[in-house]
This record gives structure tokens, C-alpha cells and sequence, in this order.
């Protein structure tokens, strides 16, 4: 089966949504997509899924739980346009309306092991008084028509967001055939807590 | 030739007394190196953080180099903005930083300074805002004429660098 010369490798990406933390909302639910160039392509498995609507936990943690699994695998020549998940949390308004509470991405991990991100989550804002007003009475907030560009680099000097949570990420990577091909992904670090930790003032 | 992957997020920026940040981002690399694919340079998102006082701009980075030699390593420059209600901008903070030389995944923090200018200068910039700017660009990350400047802290920028070589170890080349 191991061929001698191998073109392609292999992304096995399995883990889990965990939970988020969001202080000022509850009753949440989260998509995810996966995000990738053009040599790459999903072999095996869901590339995207929804959640339950998960409420806070009536303790100190106010954790909204999700615990929503993610398994599946690419495969790719090049490791430019390495898939990058794309997640985004919506719950209701004070009138009932669903609306965003956040977007965020982050990229798959390189290395093979067991991985945990925190990722900060974000929603576009409006640039004036009058339509912040408006959409807030309205329900109808800012939205990205395609989640997926918050996994692009392009065009985003024009937009203005409010970060308000974050979402905490567990990935187990394994990869096939990377070494054959000559690539050197570093030592592979285990139960790495990597990604931006939330602020001190902020609840665990 | 050998080949260099760098791929992350530019993570977003702390310590700076501004809300409502932006970055403008570049890469800067010697003759030696190609860039085959992606972009070099951008602009992130306008973010006010709502809790703590760190702004999020998780601004995905990309690149894929070919290079055939080891000098003008790649280095990543940063100019921080900060944007006031009436959307004027103002700069925070100019930092550079180079992608590490080592395989994996990094966690980088990028300390920034701006320039101070004189007296009158730092006044004016106290009550109206605006204040002095670098005419050019690449004094952020090369050493001539720094001697000339006369520089204040501003925060720190955060990524995080992933690495990938290839067939470096095939010249001898040990990272």
C-alpha cells in the first residue's frame, strides 16, 4: 500500500467544539466550516456541522458547553491554503430574533498531537450611530453574507468588529507522508495549550 | 530550491492605552527569496474589544517561499492604528519581527515604539491627536538611521507563526 514516492499527504483532523465564553449572551448555538486552498481536498468526513443551542451553567463557570465533535480528513500537495476552521455563534436578541455573536477562525494545527485553541470571536459592526440604532430595533444586525471571509487576509481593512467572546477548540492531527515529501513540521508538541488566553479580568 | 511555508494569524495587539485598533502588515525578505504563492502584505479589521483590552484581528497569513540562500531571512512588520469615533486614524505603534528559523508553531509578541518628536510635537499630539510619522516604511525594520529617532513604547503585537521547511535538510542546512 505505502508507495515509494508518495505526491500526496494526508490531514487527519479529529476533536471536539468544546465550550465558549461569551458574558454577555446565552442560549447559543455554533456552525463550523472548513476553510481551504485549491490543492487541497477533504477525503473522508463532515466539513461542516451546527450545534445544539446550549444555556449557560447555573454555577460559577457560566460555561456554554457545546461538546460537539469534528472529524475529518484532507488531502494536498502543497501545504499552501492550509484549511483554516471557521466558526460562527448565533443565539436570539431581546426579541427573539437570531442573530450573530460571533465569528472566529483559526488554522487546523501542523503538527501531529493533541492540541487545545482559544479562539477570540467577532461580529462586524456598523459604522454609524443612526444604523447601529437602527439594526439593533430593527434585529437586524451586521452579518457576513459568507462566513468564510474571516478566513481570508483580502479586504478587511474596511470592516469594523467588536470582539465579545471566545470559543475554546480541542484538535487531535495526525498527518501521512509529510516527511516523504520533504517537509520538517518541528517537533511534534503534545497537550500544547496554544491561542490567545483570555484576559485576567475575565471569568473563568 | 528549498522551500518555506509560513502560515498563522496575526493574533491582535495589547497594551496600547487606544481602543479601536487596526495593524498594517508587511513581509519583507532578501533577493534570495520568491514568494510563489499568497499575499505580502494587508490590512486587518478595525476591532473595539469589548472585554479585557486586548483587540482580536485574526488575520490569517499565508505564504510560500522558494529561496536559494539563508540571507534576508524573512521578517514580518507591523504599523499599528488606532481610529477615534469620527473614524480619523492615529498611529499607535510601528514593530517588526522576524518568522522564526525553526520548524513548528510559535507564539510570537512583537513589542512596538512610535516616534516622539519634539516637545511642541508631543503636545500637540496630547490635545489634538495626529503626531509624527516615519516618511519611510522600511526604517521599521532595518537598523540605518534609527540613531536619528527618538522613540516611546506603545503595546505589543501577538501571532502565531506556524513553520514548515522543505528540503532544507537535503544542502546541509540545519534549522
Amino acid at each position: 500500500m505505502a508507495t515509494a514516492s508518495p505526491s500526496v499527504f494526508l490531514l487527519m483532523v479529529n476533536g471536539q467544539v468544546e465550550s465558549a465564553q461569551f458574558p454577555e449572551y446565552d442560549d447559543l448555538y455554533c456552525k463550523y466550516c472548513f476553510v481551504y486552498g485549491q490543492d487541497w481536498a477533504p477525503t473522508a468526513g463532515l466539513e461542516e456541522g451546527i450545534s445544539q443551542i446550549t444555556s449557560k451553567s447555573q454555577d460559577v463557570r457560566q460555561a456554554l458547553v457545546w461538546n460537539f465533535p469534528i472529524d475529518v480528513t484532507f488531502k494536498s500537495t502543497n501545504p499552501y491554503g492550509w484549511p483554516q476552521i471557521v466558526l460562527s455563534v448565533y443565539g436570539p436578541d431581546v426579541f427573539g430574533n437570531d442573530v450573530v455573536r460571533g465569528y472566529g477562525a483559526v488554522h487546523v494545527p501542523f503538527s501531529p498531537g493533541r492540541h487545545k485553541r482559544t479562539i477570540p470571536m467577532f461580529v462586524p459592526e456598523s459604522t454609524s450611530k443612526l444604523q447601529k440604532f437602527t439594526s439593533w430595533f430593527m434585529g437586524r444586525r451586521p452579518e457576513y453574507t459568507d462566513p468564510k471571509v474571516v478566513a481570508q487576509g483580502e479586504g478587511r481593512e474596511v470592516t469594523r468588529v467588536r470582539s465579545q467572546g471566545f470559543v475554546t477548540l480541542l484538535f487531535n492531527v495526525v498527518t501521512k507522508d509529510m516527511r516523504k515529501l520533504g517537509y520538517d513540521t518541528g517537533p511534534s508538541d503534545t497537550q500544547g495549550v496554544l491561542g490567545p488566553s483570555p484576559p485576567q479580568s475575565f471569568p473563568q | 530550491m528549498a522551500e518555506v511555508h509560513v502560515i498563522g494569524q496575526i493574533i491582535g495587539a495589547s497594551g496600547f492605552s487606544e481602543s479601536s485598533l487596526f495593524c498594517k502588515w508587511g513581509i519583507h525578505t532578501g533577493a534570495a527569496w520568491k514568494l510563489l504563492s499568497g499575499v505580502r502584505e494587508g490590512q486587518t479589521q478595525v476591532d473595539t474589544p469589548q472585554i479585557g483590552d486586548m483587540a482580536y484581528w485574526s488575520h490569517p497569513i499565508d505564504l510560500h517561499f522558494a529561496t536559494k540562500g539563508l540571507q534576508g531571512w524573512p521578517r514580518l512588520h507591523f504599523q499599528v492604528w488606532s481610529q477615534d469615533s469620527f473614524g480619523r486614524c492615529q498611529l499607535a505603534g510601528y514593530g517588526f519581527c522576524h518568522v522564526p528559523s525553526s520548524p513548528g508553531t510559535h507564539q510570537l509578541a512583537c513589542p512596538t515604539w512610535r516616534p516622539l518628536g519634539s516637545w511642541r510635537e508631543q503636545l500637540a499630539r496630547a490635545f489634538v491627536g495626529g503626531g509624527p510619522q516615519l516618511l519611510h516604511g522600511d526604517t521599521i525594520y532595518s537598523g540605518a538611521d534609527r540613531y536619528r529617532l527618538h522613540t516611546a513604547a506603545g503595546g505589543t503585537v501577538h501571532l502565531e507563526i506556524g513553520l514548515l521547511l522543505r528540503n532544507f535538510d537535503r544542502y546541509g542546512v540545519e534549522c
